[in-house]
């Protein structure tokens, strides 16, 4: 049965920041993703990985145009496994390369300064 | 025991000048004093002789369009009842004058259409524009001059290269030829030229060293021309890799969608599994070398698992008999056909090919055979 | 081929545990440089160790993901008390013996140098380190074993490597790399090599040995791939090259006793290789006749092929591909701790076909390097069989 649980401060999880709560097999990575909080399980769908042990930052996308046909988007919002290092958009849960490859998500909400974590 | 209305097109065949120097009579005045390699590979000629044992005589083996039209077209036991073939001649390899490479490959191509193509009442024979990737410009030129002509339904390019044809340099050439329809098929050459060792660890140190690996090379073509992203800019574009190797298709491909969600941010043109770029885009001539052995031994499939093993990535629809004559591992179809199923027989002994180089089946003469 | 048996006191007692699972690749690496150098010889230093500005260059040419932050390493492997991942022998202990479940591991150095004189003293260099650091001083559970690293330059050097080691309790195998500068694995160049292995009972293993820092990637027969992506997809047909070179060129026939490990290479290519040999030699039989058995023979008593890293693939599909390869003997389960690339044994496991995994998760590497069935625990580890 999913839990209200109650995370930190906002101040104490900063944009770009993640925190990792104790719950469930593997726990859950709360982020702030430019201001926006989400959550993601602690467990890669590929091999089991601490998925958010990983690398935030963006990914690339084509843009032929370019000299180097490469563009960098969607920054501190993507965590990379930190074994085999398979893109998950934060947050949607959905791996970038083939979005069927998701890990679960969770709500988040702040309340009166406080991050809450439903899980 | 069944009858089974079968057609046979015959996607690899190379024919031969009647004698090496024939060459000459095709190319300008100006390279006159010219040495130009023979078509025989100096270091991996296959001992006892390249080609078919019965087909030294008379003429150079694969030399006579008479010739080639009997062990073809007629029906066994003197032919292997095949109803079209593609011609795929061999030039004289890498050479370090591109620009020479380039007239010896407008001289295969002339020949080609002139003692081959043209003279052929049978309207059975198809051919191959043979270009030179070292020399982009004079490809491309090449292709423009002839793609035009109605029995010359693909390009040619050699197995052998010193850059996998995914990288920039070579584009502009698959531009043109997907431009005009023609598939670019990759055989592995004859001649002498400046090439790499054939395997992975050097020389191989003998003949059958050399004939098992060599088809293999094409994986690393085919690997770049995906991640590149050439097929992804090209979605008309096919590649025939023409000296089979296609039994290491499956366990390759599988380690180039594995990495795919690992590396795809360094090539995010890549918007796939890499393997999902075949269907569209990449075609296998057979060899008398690709697969398991149907009687079980060589530790793979056995019998009766064929045409289980045709179903993974999709080979049945991706291969296309080759007999490669008058190579000495000159295949019949029914090699080729052995353990599939009835479905995949017909894809692999014509339909795919019938697709891919517009051989309608009107011009097609079907063809009863007792299986 | 003779297998020592090679294993420290079973005492029997309660603190013992069932082996359940053997990893075959393993990467230790010194806490830093200057650990090496101790064990080197002193007026090798200099030669052998970059010094000034080259001291601690990045050399990566084909760099795997993110490699400028992760060093093709898992994130989460960096040892809490500092040093790289893999220098900390208890820090491996806990992550990949009581976390991963794993019974035992061949630890497997990755080192080359571009000379032939240098790359000897480096290997032995690093042999010295391993046996010391790992081997002995941490090795009180007895659950590491060791590659003997040997140079493919100087082969008669390598041989007296290989002779110096005999008989040590838990070196198990010799290591060579696959980037042998244009000489295939059947050349007899290598043949004293063998013929040392051989005799003492030591498999050859084969695993790649990086790019850095002399550049030994071989240039591939039609050129190289510009992404590590198709580089790395490509690299089993440098262990295929090997493989019809040691059968075409007759090496199994030189060497009865032969045992050849292919690491990190993959192993589903074994199939249509082994047919593909099987057909050329029924069709070429008197071109080789050096080679007086069938091809896929050889493959099944001589070779061995670890699994990491696994393929993606469908499982159904996969595990249906396995069964029709039919090589349930010749598989060995690695993880390739601590790289980036690393598989699970849980998730690993799963892959194979049920009637296979016994033997590869354990039977066939216990058989191939003589482990015993059981090893002592660690402190908090369970001690009922998994």
């Amino acid at each position: 049965m999913p839990e209200r649980r109650f995370v930190c401060s906002l101040d104490e999880l900063p944009p770009g920041g993640m925190r990792l709560v104790d719950v469930g097999k593997f726990g859950v990575g709360v982020y702030n993703v430019r201001g926006a909080l989400y959550a993601i399980v602690n467990y890669c769908s590929h091999e089991g990985a601490p998925l958010c042990l990983g690398l935030i930052g963006g990914t690339n996308e084509s843009a032929p145009d370019e000299p180097d046909r490469i563009r960098r988007v969607r920054d501190g919002q993507i965590v990379r496994c930190p074994w085999h290092n398979w893109e998950f958009d934060i947050t949607t849960g959905q791996n970038l390369a083939d979005p069927r490859r998701r890990v679960r998500t969770y709500q988040v909400d702040v309340t009166d300064g406080e991050v809450y974590l439903n899980a | 025991m069944s009858n089974a209305i079968s057609r046979i097109i015959d996607t690899n065949v190379q024919p031969h000048f009647r004698y090496n120097a024939e060459i000459r009579r095709y190319l300008a005045d100006a390279h006159k004093l010219r040495a130009i390699p023979d078509v025989e590979q100096q270091w991996y000629q296959a001992p006892g002789g390249d080609y078919r044992q019965d087909l030294y005589g008379e003429h150079y083996p694969g030399s006579d369009p008479e010739t080639v039209s009997r062990h073809l077209f007629d029906d066994a036991p003197g032919g292997m009842g095949v109803d079209f073939a593609i011609l795929n001649p061999p030039t004289r390899g890498n050479i370090a004058d591109y620009l020479l490479n380039s007239r010896i490959c407008a001289a295969v191509n002339d020949w080609l259409v002139d003692r081959w193509l043209e003279p052929d009442a049978t309207n059975r024979f198809r051919g191959t524009i043979r270009v030179n990737p070292e020399d982009p410009k004079g490809a491309v030129a090449e292709i423009e001059r002839l793609a035009g002509h109605p029995k010359l339904v693909q390009v040619g390019v050699p197995m052998q290269s010193r850059e996998p044809y995914g990288k920039p340099m070579f584009e502009p050439i698959w531009e043109a030829a997907a431009a005009h329809g023609l598939p670019v098929a990759v055989h592995i050459n004859g001649g002498n030229g400046v090439d790499y060792p054939p395997t992975f660890a050097g020389h191989a140190h003998t003949y059958p060293g050399y004939a098992a690996f060599m088809p293999l090379n094409y994986f690393v073509h085919l690997a770049t021309l995906i991640i590149e992203g050439v097929f992804g800019r090209h979605p008309s574009l096919k590649f025939v890799f023409a000296d089979g190797g296609y039994d290491i298709l499956t366990p390759l491909m599988w380690r180039l969608d594995t990495f795919w969600l690992s590396m795809r941010d360094q090539t995010p043109w890549v918007d796939r599994y890499p393997s999902e770029y075949l269907p569209g885009h990449v075609r296998f001539c057979s060899s008398a070398f690709d697969g398991p052995l149907e009687d079980g031994s060589g530790g793979a499939a056995g019998a009766g698992k064929m045409q289980r093993w045709m179903d993974f990535t999709s080979k049945s629809d991706l291969l296309m008999y080759g007999s490669s004559y008058p190579h000495w591992s000159t295949s019949e179809p029914d090699l080729t056909a052995a353990g599939l199923g009835d479905e995949q027989r017909d894809k692999v002994l014509w339909r795919n090919a019938s697709e891919l180089y517009g051989l309608v089946a009107t011009g097609l003469a079907a063809k009863e055979t007792v299986k | 081929m003779t297998t020592i048996e090679r294993v420290g006191p079973q005492t029997g007692q309660e603190d013992e545990i069932a082996v359940t699972i053997v990893d075959t690749d393993v990467h230790p690496m010194p806490v830093s440089g200057q650990v090496l150098k101790d064990y080197a010889p002193a007026e090798w230093v200099d030669k052998i160790w970059p010094t000034g500005n080259a001291a601690n260059p990045v050399s990566y040419f084909y760099d795997t993901p993110d490699s400028y932050k992760t060093s093709s390493v898992r994130m989460d492997s960096m040892p809490p008390k500092g040093g790289f991942a893999g220098s900390d022998p208890d820090f491996a202990a806990k992550q990949l013996l009581l976390d991963a479940g794993v019974s035992i591991a061949t630890l497997e150095p990755m080192c080359d140098a571009q000379l032939p004189q240098a790359e000897h003293v480096l290997k032995s260099t690093y042999n010295d380190w391993l046996a010391d650091v790992w081997l002995d001083k941490n090795n009180a559970h007895g659950r590491w074993r060791g590659s003997i690293s040997v140079s493919a330059q100087t082969p008669e050097q390598a041989a007296r490597e290989v002779e110096r080691w005999a008989g040590h309790p838990y070196m198990a195998q010799v290591l060579m790399t696959p980037q042998t500068r244009g000489i295939p694995f059947g050349n007899p160049h290598f043949d004293p090599l063998y013929d040392a292995a051989s005799r003492n009972g030591f498999p050859v293993a084969t695993h790649l040995m990086g790019q850095t820092p002399f550049e030994l990637i071989p240039l591939y027969p039609v050129g190289n791939p510009a992404h590590w992506h198709d580089f790395f997809a490509s690299w089993p047909l440098l262990y295929v090259s090997h493989l019809m070179s040691l059968v075409f060129d007759g090496a199994f026939d030189r060497h009865p006793e032969l045992r050849v490990v292919f690491v990190e290479g993959g192993f589903t290519w074994a199939m249509p290789v082994m047919s593909r040999m099987d057909r050329i030699w029924e069709a070429r039989r008197a071109d080789l006749p050096q080679v007086r058995r069938r091809p896929s023979e050889y493959v099944r008593e001589h070779v061995r092929f670890t699994t990491q890293p696994l393929e993606d693939a469908d499982t159904v599909e996969f595990r249906e591909y396995l069964e029709m390869m039919d090589l349930g003997d010749n598989l060995m389960f690695s993880t390739d701790y601590p790289h980036w690339s690393y598989d699970a044994p849980a998730y690993a496991i799963n892959r194979f076909p049920a009637d296979q995994r016994e033997r590869i998760m354990r039977g066939n590497a216990t058989a191939l390097y003589g482990l015993p069935s059981t090893v002592k625990a660690l402190p908090g580890e369970r001690l009922d069989p998994r």
